[in-house]
């Protein structure tokens, strides 16, 4: 029960999602943000909606060690829970960290054929079978679109969705489209893209591509106290 | 006492079998501290002079730390040497946070072994600047070059080779010192003739390439070596400072070696010792304040402040307990008075003596930075001595909590007695040895880091002691608790002659999470007198103890009576007890109850390569694996795993990364059986009862 009531509240169902996956398996999505604005807080309330459905998130970060990831989804998980005033939820929070692994790494060392060895190691020896997988601090650069590329096939050949987040810089302009300059050469692997933007003392999620009608999202914050996202009217 | 600039306190470090004894030895010959050369393994039967203990000499191994002090040049050199086998590696911690330096020594022809990789992460822990010694160079198949490769790909080090040897294997004559630009050769029977020459013509190229790295290495510390360096004209003047702030910073591991059994190499790494090592003042010690809320407190070597000493090892020698200090503030001296920390208990300071392995010489001070032994203190490992007035605490050694544990049962009563003599300096001496008495079963637990450590402990006892004790297999503490809300209504009566029995009572129990067990009592109107509830509170303890499912002891309950009655004649103490124990079954076996293990926290360490079949293998044993880290050439992945699933880790592990990995583990919280694995152990429970009968 509290489960789905956790799934039912997830602020993600604000962003016009039902009780489902945003992304098909092979499905690319990005979250994106300068620096510091909460892309970490949104691929962590992705991975909750996903761990409280039962299915399994991998989440590989290459920027932040392993116990600052663990403190990202305690935080969040308590936040959800506080917000909607859900007791007892120890019990749950036990029962999705089984369906949660996390993998951290420097830049240097991620290779998308060290992941595929790394995925093959764990669902061949029936460890653990990822329905999500998500990528925190990728870089985009030069190299970034025979990254994607390897990363997509091997997406499909899991079946799982790619969430990642990409970091937006204030001095490079956006393209004719909107779509912030790291990912002009790769859009077009994506099928989601959210943008986190400041604007005045507030955080707005954006939908830049995908999402349930493009041009009809609802406007959306990203409430800094708790990390969640909000509804401008609340 | 030297100036504490000349002052230098070291540890040799290494895996089982690089011949850090047989180096130890050397170097207190060529410091004259000894005057002949014993073997481990000594033909002679006489063994090391560092391994005192009669055990490790027949083992090969050295289990204790034996603190020795030496002199080189102007410098005075303290050296712990310690052990290198992965169950004891509390030695080597402990050693590590009282020493400033180290020397890892390293085995030219096995490279970086497991327990080099174990040395070196606890370094990096104590952040202990340390320079590399690859011995065995008369072996053959040696090649210090691959293991200064290994030392980079491995360990990660900046290794810098500052020698290059002077033929290999057999044909070992001596080294090159690349700072000198000289061959240095050893002649004599022991080596201790010290020929400086020329470099041979046919590697004096090999030597000049091997020159130009390492002060391409050693420019990333001093500009001025830098520039010298554009114009070749660089002086070991320019070199040395270099060397050693790259060195203290542990941004470059200069590399020695040469062969301590052959006696080849041993002086120039002594020398390294006094310019690259620090000194205590070069170290930043803290300790903590407990009246300000541990706030950390930076101490100085100033021999006039305050007295800040830890004792870092216990050895119960022919004349008493022996107690290895080392004083980071302030200086002690023959009759001072100092508080041990821990127990507040004031101390005298009687006979203090400076040890060379089984030797010792008295002394009157000990000041700041310096190590030495006390008699006639009552301490345990660990414990911080303060001049009165202060109140300052080491920061705490890490202590790993310990893995395994069995029983011991002494054969006889003579046995008996000195076992627990013997318990009781282990567990004095080593703070990763427990002991306990089995209430269940009455025997004797002990407990510790891995198998071999225990087994050299009951080993230890047969020995020293003379206790001949038999060992038992290793047990899981398990636990019973409830999982729903149940009511209780329960009525003691007895009426067989004499005085009867009569009480009632009636309430609930259910689960709670964060308490072992609440008792609340909501009797209003004196249904059960007031004077009968604490009764009734022993009387629901008393079943604690063993549950009524599996005997294993009940957590997590809360139990509430509201009700009961009493009887004017009947009712006693012993009636209500007698109740509430009845009340208790009654409650538990509707209350669903389950049987509740010990999960671990298990973090192994293990080169990326065997990641994947480490994993494996935490998944095997019903583990959840929780994450995994990256950092560089190692990889650490943390998993949740029953303790009754790791027995005998250790061994797979060892096989599995070819014993390049390493684990620890540490209680994480008590979780719910498995139905099936609950199963099976109600089977065996009944088995053992069986049998029993």
């Amino acid at each position: 029960m509290l489960k789905k009531e956790l799934v039912f509240r997830n602020p993600l169902r604000l962003m016009g999602h039902e009780t489902e996956d945003i992304l098909k398996p092979g499905g690319f999505g990005a979250v994106l943000a300068r620096a510091g604005l909460g892309k970490t807080a949104i691929l962590v309330q992705l991975a909750l909606d996903s761990l409280l459905r039962g299915k399994k998130v991998l989440h590989i970060s290459l920027t932040d060690p392993v116990r600052k990831i663990c403190l990202w989804y305690e935080e969040v998980f308590r936040n959800i829970a506080d917000q909607y005033n859900i007791q007892q939820t120890d019990q749950v929070w036990e029962e999705i960290l089984p369906h949660r692994l996390i993998m951290a790494s420097n830049i240097e060392a991620f290779s998308v054929s060290g992941l595929e060895k790394r995925l093959a190691d764990l669902t061949e020896q029936g460890i653990f079978h990822p329905r999500m997988l998500l990528i925190d601090g990728l870089p985009f650069d030069e190299t970034a679109r025979a990254t994607l590329t390897g990363l997509k096939s091997l997406a499909k050949e899991h079946s799982m969705h790619l969430w990642l987040t990409v970091r937006t810089h204030r001095h490079e302009a956006p393209g004719p489209d909107g779509i912030p300059a790291p990912l002009l050469n790769v859009a077009d692997l994506f099928d989601v893209v959210f943008q986190l933007l400041p604007e005045e003392k507030e955080i707005h999620l954006r939908t830049l591509k995908g999402g349930p009608s493009d041009s009809d999202s609802p406007s959306l914050l990203l409430d800094p106290s708790t990390m969640l996202i909000k509804d401008k009217g609340d | 006492m030297k100036d504490i600039q000349k002052l230098r306190n070291i540890g040799i470090s290494a895996h089982i079998d690089s011949g850090k004894t047989t180096l130890t030895e050397r170097i207190l010959f060529y410091t004259k501290r000894i005057h002949a050369i014993h073997d481990v393994k000594g033909k002679d039967g006489v063994g090391a002079t560092m391994d005192s203990m009669e055990l490790e000499k027949e083992r090969g191994i050295t289990i204790a730390s034996a603190a020795t002090s030496c002199e080189w040049g102007e410098h005075e050199i303290n050296i712990i040497d310690t052990p290198g086998h992965v169950d004891f590696t509390i030695e080597v911690e402990r050693s590590l946070r009282v020493l400033d330096g180290a020397i890892l020594v390293l085995c030219s022809v096995g490279g970086v072994q497991s327990q080099s990789i174990t040395v070196d992460q606890q370094m990096k822990r104590y952040k202990v600047p340390c320079i590399a010694f690859v011995n065995k160079c008369d072996r053959s198949g040696a090649d210090p070059f691959r293991v200064i490769r290994q030392l980079k790909e491995k360990l990660g080090h900046n290794a810098v080779a500052m020698q290059i040897p002077i033929g290999l294997e057999a044909d070992l004559e001596g080294v090159v010192d690349l700072v000198s630009m000289k061959a240095i050769c050893f002649d004599g029977d022991k080596g201790e003739n010290v020929r400086v020459g020329d470099i041979p013509a046919d590697i004096l190229q090999e030597a000049l390439e091997k020159r130009e790295e390492m002060i391409d290495a050693a420019s990333m510390f001093s500009d001025e070596l830098m520039e010298a360096a554009l114009e070749g004209e660089v002086t070991e003047d320019l070199l040395i400072p270099a060397i050693r702030k790259g060195t203290l910073a542990r941004e470059i591991t200069p590399v020695f070696m040469g062969s301590a059994y052959k006696n080849k190499g041993i002086q120039p790494l002594l020398d390294a010792v006094n310019r690259l090592l620090p000194c205590p003042s070069d170290v930043e010690n803290r300790a903590v304040d407990p009246a300000e809320d541990e706030a950390e407190v930076i101490l100085s070597s100033d021999p006039k402040k305050p007295v800040v000493a830890l004792a870092f090892k216990l050895e119960d020698g022919q004349y008493g307990q022996l107690t290895y200090i080392r004083v980071y503030q302030g200086s002690l001296s023959k009759g001072d008075t100092i508080v041990n920390v821990r127990t507040r208990k004031k101390v005298k300071i009687g006979r203090m003596v400076r040890m060379h392995a089984s030797q010792m010489e008295d002394i009157e001070k000990i000041p700041a930075g310096y190590i030495a032994a006390l008699f006639g203190i009552d301490c345990a490992s660990g414990d911080t001595f303060v001049s009165p007035g202060i109140s300052l605490s080491m920061t705490s050694m890490y202590v790993p909590a310990p893995v395994i544990s069995f029983a011991i049962i002494p054969k006889d009563n003579k046995a008996e007695i000195s076992m627990s003599k013997a318990l009781n300096r282990f567990t004095k001496e080593d703070p990763t040895f427990m002991t306990y008495v089995s209430e269940e079963t009455g025997d004797t637990i002990i407990s510790g880091m891995g198998e071999l450590h225990l087994e050299v402990y009951v080993e230890r006892m047969r020995r020293e002691y003379g206790a001949e004790v038999v060992t038992g297999i290793p047990r899981v503490a398990y636990r019973e608790t409830i999982t729903r809300r149940a009511e209780f209504n329960y009525v003691h009566k007895k009426q067989t002659g004499g005085a009867g029995q009569f009480g009632r009572v009636a309430g609930y129990m259910e689960p709670v999470s964060d308490e072992d067990f609440v008792f609340e009592s909501r009797v209003v109107g004196g249904s059960i007198p007031t004077q009968f509830i604490p009764a009734c509170e022993k009387g629901f303890r008393a079943r604690l103890k063993k549950g009524p499912k599996m005997e294993f002891p009940v957590t997590g309950i809360r139990i509430v009576i509201n009700d009961g009655s009493s009887h004017a004649v009947d009712s006693s103490d012993m009636a209500f007890q007698a109740a509430a124990k009845g009340a208790f079954s009654e409650g538990y076996a509707k209350a669903g109850p389950v049987i509740h293990e010990p999960v671990m926290k298990v973090v192994v360490e293990t080169p990326t390569e065997f990641q994947g079949s480490v994993m494996g293998s935490l998944n095997q044993r019903r583990g959840m694996i929780v994450s995994s880290q990256d950092e560089g050439v190692m990889c650490v992945i943390e998993a949740q795993i029953p303790l009754a699933e790791m027995f005998g880790y250790s061994t797979v592990l060892r096989s599995l990364t070819q014993g390049k990995a390493q684990f620890t583990m540490e209680f994480a919280a008590y979780k719910r059986v498995p139905k099936g694995i609950a199963e099976e152990l109600v089977r065996k429970a009944a088995e053992g009862k069986k049998k029993v009968a």
